[in-house]
């Protein structure tokens, strides 16, 4: 149960870009953690200060609905820790599953006007029903603060369980100062998402293949993949066949597209800057080799191609980028290389299958697949369904 | 707390031996001792201190290891969770604390010795209760332990009608002997038929 504290003290500066903001994004990246780490994890969020002691969602799994709850926050009035506490204790009590251990992340930013005793009995009463407390100590900070809650987490503590972070103002965001944190790597000795999150922001590029997230954009990152394997298998054959390539326009046009090719792969392997760049390349490659698929050829594969991929740029064009290149190295040269791949049946089926919402049973599929052979020709449709 | 119970850790290794020993327990006739059909996966104790916990009171070999004992935490009450695999009738409970001259508690202001429970509450098939919840129902039986009973290994006899059908049984110690803070527990058996 996280409890934020959106008392007028977190108005202030110090932490950019304001003490709510970093208070929110830390908030927002413990839930993320606590959700990932373990599928059973819920977490409930409620309101210090405000317009009032309460709880704005219940502890949930689901995360969608507890980021949709952070909107709209206002900032005002004063932090009332003690009832606070006591109303995240009942909604823990009244969780679904019982079985789940209990625990309290409290935000305190602003000044802690409780004495020490009344902490202890605070802390005492948690450690009896075994709740955990961790605490975020940052914002003001008095004198006697750090004291009153580190006496409050003492109290708490039974078997180390409980956790005080005090967070002094400064370049570092919140959440940064967090993520080293036991509050965040937690019991069992760290979660993937927090460690990955860390290696992100420390390396300053995502550490994943291709500059891509597959969680995030899973179309992106297969095309990515299938054209990279694709450019792999057709540099093999070009390095066995390097000494027959002797056409002029095959070699210009070979080299064109190992530009576009090396075009993709820096793309591919560097950092998000050359994304951007991408999009306009797109454009220009998509009309490059609509044009060209329309000079060379037999024209009415070249339409059906083209029809295909409409169709499957329609729904994703990094997609059509993709198959784009692959139908170029196709109409480039007819007795390329890359007919023989495709002619090779395992290795279309296996991409097929590799593919979401194709299935390699579909009838219209199978024949395709008898006509690929027929043609002599390489295409590669794609139905995306 | 933590000092607290090392400093009665460390008198009580230094305390002489009980001045008599305490008879064998009689199991009563045709009860069983229903350690065996406890689940241990259920078995939960709130107000625990973590490093004497309810599996030295439970156990078959830890109950009878006179060193080992179960003690509570930041007060002297204790709620005990036990489930059983298969539904039970209860006939009596035994409970074994510490002798009368045993340890001093060190936390609370009286020099009070710290002793076994007193006023045990027990709820049939209650699940999850808690501390603040635990007076809104009536129990299914309460017992009133003296001084003799957790000495003298002699099981107070339950209301046999009233746990006829246990699927768990919740232990509520709400208070002990000497009111002190802390309640110490050697031993708890249940004794009764499947």
């Amino acid at each position: 149960m996280i409890c934020i504290d959106n008392s007028e003290w977190m108005r202030n500066g110090d932490y950019a870009p304001s003490r709510f903001q970093a208070q929110a994004d830390a908030v927002n990246l413990i839930c993320g953690a606590k959700t990932q780490s373990n599928p059973e994890n819920t977490v409930g969020v409620m309101t210090m200060a405000g317009k009032g002691v309460r709880v704005l969602v219940t502890p949930t799994s689901d995360l969608g609905k507890i980021l949709a709850c952070m909107h709209g926050l206002e900032v005002g009035a004063e932090a009332n820790l003690a009832a606070a506490i006591q109303v995240a204790q009942l909604a823990l009590k009244h969780r679904q599953n019982k079985r789940q251990q209990q625990r309290i992340i409290a935000f305190i930013g602003s000044p802690v006007k409780y004495d020490k005793k009344v902490l202890e009995t605070i802390g005492k009463k948690l450690k009896k029903n075994n709740v955990a407390l961790d605490i975020v100590d940052f914002g003001e900070s008095d004198d006697e603060k750090p004291e009153k809650l580190e006496a409050l987490i003492a109290a708490v503590n039974s078997s180390d369980s409980s956790h005080i972070v005090h967070v002094p103002p400064g370049d570092n965001a919140l959440s940064d100062v967090l993520l080293s944190t036991p509050i965040f790597t937690g019991e069992e000795g760290g979660s993937g998402f927090a460690a990955s999150a860390a290696a992100a922001a420390a390396t300053g590029a995502s550490g994943f293949e291709f500059g891509v997230d597959p969680n995030v954009d899973p179309e992106l990152a297969l095309a990515l993949r299938l054209s990279m394997e694709e450019e792999r298998a057709r540099q093999e054959a070009i390095a066995k066949k390097a000494a027959e390539d002797t056409e002029n326009k095959d070699h210009a046009s070979s080299s064109n597209n190992d530009s576009v090719m090396a075009e993709a792969e820096p793309a591919t392997n560097a950092a998000d800057d050359d994304k951007k760049e991408q999009p306009k390349d797109d454009d220009d490659l998509l009309q490059q080799a609509l044009a060209m698929s329309m000079e060379g050829g037999s024209s009415g594969s070249a339409s059906v191609a083209d029809a295909a991929m409409a169709e499957a740029g329609a729904v994703d064009p990094d997609l059509a980028l993709a198959l784009q290149m692959s139908v170029q190295d196709a109409n480039m040269s007819s007795d390329s290389d890359m007919s023989k791949v495709f002619e090779d049946r395992s290795f279309v089926t296996s991409i097929l299958n590799s593919l979401p919402g194709v299935d390699p049973n579909d009838p219209s599929v199978k024949d395709l697949l008898a006509s690929l052979h027929g043609q002599g020709e390489v295409r590669s449709f794609l139905f995306l369904s | 707390m933590a000092a607290a119970n090392t400093a009665a850790a460390g008198t009580a290794t230094a305390a002489p031996a009980p001045a008599a020993p305490a008879a064998p327990v009689q199991v009563p006739r045709g009860q069983v001792d229903l350690v065996d059909f406890i689940d241990w996966t259920g078995v939960e104790c709130l107000n625990q201190d973590p490093s004497h916990s309810i599996v030295n009171a439970l156990k078959q070999t830890l109950r009878d290891d006179e060193g080992l004992h179960l003690a509570s935490d930041s007060d002297e009450q204790l709620l005990i969770y036990i489930p059983f695999m298969q539904v039970v009738k209860l006939h009596s409970a035994l409970f074994k604390g510490p002798e009368e001259d045993g340890e001093i508690c060190n936390s609370c202001n009286a020099s009070c010795v710290i002793t076994g429970p007193k006023t045990v509450k027990l709820f049939s098939n209650k699940e999850h209760m808690g501390f603040s919840n635990v007076n809104d129902y009536p129990p299914s039986d309460t017992l009133d332990l003296s001084a003799d009973h957790l000495v003298e290994n002699k099981p107070a006899t339950l209301k046999y009608v009233k746990f006829q059908n246990v699927r768990s049984l919740t232990i509520f110690i709400e208070d002990n002997q000497s009111g002190s803070d802390v309640t110490k527990i050697h031993k708890i058996a249940l004794y009764g038929t499947t």
